[in-house]
């Protein structure tokens, strides 16, 4: 009987070795902090990282390799093909390969992570207020807690509550994400749900086009725009676009185009006096290029 | 016997507990979802992402921008005069700009 029990046990403890080891190999992945060393900064609403989908890992590297000099850090983890995106020496995104399901079309596109301080809060906030949830919390020992939703009008975004602090408030390098917009059908309405989440102050700025242009900040800096989509067109669609600082907006989207991408918004003069444009990269992903010359922020605000 | 079986077993179960629970704080997976990794979500194709038209602005501008709190430009399919659905940063305030401090200043 003695026997009988003794090999029970065995063959239990050798199933849980088994599924334990499982676990473990799929869950290799991890993602890198924040910062390091940690900070005690906490910016929420602050954009604080991207993670690219695309169907080819190889050709995204080659691309915004070449057109912002970034390195890259792979990571395999079970199916997980993955690689961290570095600029001298600090991760500042993710680009994450998966197929897309034959007979499908997806569009390919960065994801943009938006700094919390209370994830589940804000999780909850968002959705009483028409937020979804595509991907739930999850925690990696790094880098924190996140989750995935999409807003009110559809466009999709990643909150993170940074286990190392937020990314402490600097003119972005060249090569380094400086901007955020959210296009949308209505601005004001999507920056009123923000608003609620992370407690940006909203300030509207006169435009030229008829259309809302918002400015959302928190600690008195500005942290994301939030735009009307131009009208006209029936094949609008919310997202968020974020731009990397570059020394010429013609010059890298001349770069961008020879490097497979296509140019989807022409250079041209914003706001601040400086160029802008929008290119995809090979596999359609938008994103967008801006000029910032160090003289443009003369003025810290107050 | 039949006992010292049933300890055995007992034993046994709490240490499989133990072994799944510690798998699970060491690599952060179980708690709050799957092993795996979604940080990243597809578009739907074939939508505009660009085209933008003359004097349609999306970037910060630079410290201290004039705001437009008048609301009376036709904005949302014709909400002119209408207040906002956000709270308007208070009466006064200039819009900010970006950081403008350099890394290692």
């Amino acid at each position: 009987m003695q026997c009988i029990y003794r090999r029970g046990l065995t063959r239990l403890l050798v199933s849980v070795l088994i599924l334990g080891s499982a676990m473990a190999r799929g869950a290799d992945f991890q993602l890198p902090a924040l910062n390091s060393p940690a900070s005690t900064e906490h910016h929420p609403g602050k954009m604080v990282w991207a993670d690219l989908v695309t169907p080819d890992l190889a050709a995204a590297e080659k691309f915004y390799g070449g057109l912002f000099g970034w390195t890259f850090q792979p990571i395999h983890a079970g199916d997980i093909n993955y690689a961290v995106a570095m600029l001298d020496g600090r991760p500042i995104g993710g680009l994450v390969q998966k197929a897309i399901p034959a007979g499908q079309h997806q569009q390919s596109a960065w994801l943009t992570f938006l700094a919390t301080k209370d994830l589940d809060a804000v999780k909850k906030l968002a959705l009483s207020h028409g937020a979804k949830v595509l991907s739930d919390v999850k925690s990696y020992p790094m880098r924190g807690r996140q989750c995935v939703l999409s807003d009110p009008e559809g466009a999709v975004f990643a909150l993170l509550a940074s286990s190392s602090g937020d990314t402490p408030d600097y003119l972005a390098a060249t090569g380094d994400w400086i901007w955020s917009s959210l296009h949308a059908k209505d601005a004001g309405a999507e920056a009123a749900f923000y608003q609620n989440l992370l407690g940006y102050d909203v300030f509207d700025l006169p435009s030229d086009d008829g259309l809302e242009h918002l400015i959302l900040s928190t600690d008195d800096y500005a942290r994301a725009s939030a735009n009307d989509l131009e009208r006209g067109s029936a094949r609008r669609h919310s997202h968020w676009l974020n731009f990397v600082r570059v020394a010429s907006a013609a010059e890298s989207a001349a770069k961008a185009a020879a490097l497979g991408g296509r140019v989807l918004v022409e250079p041209r003069v914003d706001r601040h006096g400086g160029m802008l444009a929008v290119v995809a990269d090979p596999a359609g992903a938008p994103v967008g290029l801006m000029e910032w010359s160090d003289s443009d922020t003369k003025t810290e605000p107050k | 016997m039949k006992a010292l079986g049933s300890r055995l077993m007992a034993s046994g179960l709490g240490a499989a507990a133990t072994l799944m629970l510690c798998a699970c704080a060491v690599t952060g997976v179980g708690v709050e979802g799957s092993v795996g990794y979604d940080g990243g979500y597809y578009e739907p194709y074939g939508y505009d992402y660009g085209g933008w038209g003359v004097g349609y602005r999306v970037g910060p501008g630079r410290c201290c921008d004039h705001r437009d709190d008048h609301h009376d430009h036709p904005v949302g399919g014709g909400r002119v005069g209408h207040a906002p659905a956000y709270r308007p940063a208070p009466a006064g305030r200039s819009a900010p700009s970006i950081p403008g401090r350099s890394r290692g200043h």
